[in-house]
């Protein structure tokens, strides 16, 4: 009986040791600088946050570029969006149009700073129709 | 008589009283001689001192095991020198690649040796499966060691694995990638099996130091014991398999079906065929020379021809691992590409369903196919539902590693592959 507690406990604080209490990542909220450094209907790759950044008039939007099949970084196509790992293609609305990717790709919150900044939490999840109007 | 000089300089020295204390027993010239030679060395004695012609025939187990074995010796040999240049941080490890290439005397021939080992020990432990499977040496009693083997084999490949990532160059962040991705979609514990492998959400260097530790010594230490009760249960069970085996001593014994002009120590009395009560003692053959020389012979060979590929071939180290741009098409280790090419389908299926369903009935197999015939003998037709089934899901392995490896290029399109490769576009 004693045996038995002082191998669960030991096998349960083992396993719990292995999980990490604090994480040196990047953080998930990130500013993406000025609305107006954005022209007009482009697409924008920010490479280091692993978001495409687009604008239409005055609305901003932010969608993932991690493939949801197994988190490779997926290309700007001409149409949607391509995954260069199993072949996924993702279309403008980040839904899926072909290869093995399970869910479409996400689109991120993005919000106005207080000092007029782009402010995208990749923590909160939105629906496309959601855009940030400025 | 002309005795050459080295056997001379041994016997002389195995004469001296410091030789006798180490060996005892020197080389050996008459049969006793030969026995104790086995039973008194602490390398020799996990060998029995005599041997059944069927075991020593190449034809028959092609020395695959045994292979396997040394490939995992020069590994150790090798990687422990490695360990004393590299180290295990995202800012060091590459820069550690290009002074074993560059700078360190022998350092690349030790990463060729260790990355065509470690390839080698891969395709071999799976020859060495295969070969088990169709000669039914599986059955009872070798279950359990069929079960340890299947262990061996997933250690195995974790070891490389883990091994892979170590280089820290787009090839082992991008594999690993992917690779720790797909278990991600086991079911329920899948992201936490996934956040607890790279010590949080990303392959960074708490990823980096996981893999490494896991693979110096976590892994190579299980190997080791698991290694050490393999090689013991194959004694246990009896030497190789081979056909007709006299069944259960004890209940042999019993029946009085053993000849009565041999005595028997009671530690002999082991389950199944040994060498020492088998039926035909005529069949057996002392281990020094017979089994030591060709032992010792098959391991100069494979150190020979891991020296030839590792001197002629060198290991890819592409550019420094970078997040950011996966290269196109991203590709997992050649053994993990039929996984990558059903992964490909579908990531739940074909990453996990398929491959855990295979590996459970690997394991499974001793305990569901229990007819006892066709053991020792290659391709028994008796068993050729068992021989169909393993060769169909042996050859759509071997399709599907080829079509990932070779038919597949960027954007895991189907490509000739003697075609030239389509320009990849870039994206914004």
């Amino acid at each position: 009986m004693a045996a038995t507690f002082a191998t669960a406990a030991s096998t349960v604080a083992a396993v719990r040791f292995l999980v990490p209490n604090v994480l040196y990542e990047p953080s998930e909220r990130f500013k993406a600088g000025k609305p107006e450094d954005y022209p007009d209907g482009a697409v924008t790759f920010l490479e280091n946050e692993q978001v495409f950044l687009l604008r239409k008039g005055n609305t901003f939007r932010c969608l993932s570029a991690v493939c949801t099949h197994l988190g490779c970084t997926v290309n700007r196509a001409d149409h949607g969006y391509h995954c260069p790992c199993h072949g996924s293609v993702f279309n403008d609305q980040g839904e899926v149009e072909g290869g093995p990717a399970p869910h479409p790709l996400p689109w991120f919150q993005v919000t106005l700073s207080k000092d007029e900044r782009l402010l995208v939490d990749k923590s909160k999840v939105v629906s496309s129709d959601k855009p940030l109007v400025v | 008589m002309n005795v050459p000089l080295p056997k001379r300089i041994w016997q002389a020295f195995a004469r001296t009283r410091v030789g006798r204390s180490i060996f005892r027993v020197g080389l050996p010239e008459s049969n006793l001689e030969r026995s104790q030679a086995m039973v008194s060395s602490f390398l020799l004695h996990v060998q029995p001192a005599k041997v059944h012609r069927h075991s020593l025939r190449a034809a028959y187990s092609l020395g695959l095991g045994l292979i396997t074995l040394y490939l995992f010796l020069i590994l150790i040999g090798t990687g422990v020198l490695l360990m004393f240049y590299y180290v295990p941080s995202t800012q060091q490890a590459y820069d550690a690649m290009k002074d074993l290439q560059f700078v360190v005397s022998a350092g690349l021939l030790m990463r060729n040796m260790h990355r065509w080992a470690a390839h080698l020990m891969v395709l071999f432990v799976m020859l060495h499966l295969c070969r088990v499977f169709y000669t039914g040496a599986y059955k009872r009693p070798r279950e359990f060691n069929w079960l340890l083997g299947v262990g061996l084999f997933l250690l195995t490949v974790a070891l490389s694995f883990t091994g892979y990532l170590l280089p820290w160059d787009q090839l082992a962040f991008w594999a690993i990638k992917v690779g720790t991705s797909i278990a991600g979609y086991a079911p329920v514990i899948g992201q936490k099996l996934r956040f607890l492998m790279l010590g949080g959400h990303t392959v960074g260097q708490e990823a980096l130091i996981r893999f490494y530790v896991l693979h110096v010594i976590v892994l190579p230490g299980l190997a080791v014991l698991m290694i050490a009760l393999h090689l013991w249960r194959v004694r246990k069970d009896g030497g190789l398999s081979r056909p007709d085996e006299p069944g259960d001593v004890v209940e042999q014994i019993e029946l009085g079906q053993l000849p009565t002009n041999k005595t028997y120590g009671l530690m002999e009395l082991a389950r199944g065929t040994t060498p020492q009560v088998g039926r035909d003692p005529e069949d057996e053959v002392f281990s020094w020379p017979h089994l030591v020389f060709r032992e010792l012979l098959l391991f100069l060979l494979v150190v020979a021809v891991v020296l030839f590929l590792a001197i002629f071939w060198n290991a890819p180290l592409e550019e420094f691992a970078n997040p950011i741009h996966p290269p196109n098409p991203a590709k997992a280790p050649w053994y993990f590409l039929g996984l990558q090419e059903l992964v490909s389908y579908s990531a739940f299926w074909g990453g996990v369903v398929v491959p855990g369903l295979l590996v459970t009935a690997l394991a499974l197999l001793p305990y569901l196919d229990r007819r006892r015939v066709g053991i020792g003998r290659w391709f028994a037709r008796e068993r050729w539902v068992a021989n169909t089934i393993f060769t169909v899901c042996l050859l759509a392995a071997i399709v599907f590693t080829v079509i990932g490896s070779f038919f597949r290029g960027p954007n895991w399109g189907w490509v000739e592959p003697w075609q030239k490769p389509p320009a990849v576009s870039e994206g914004s």
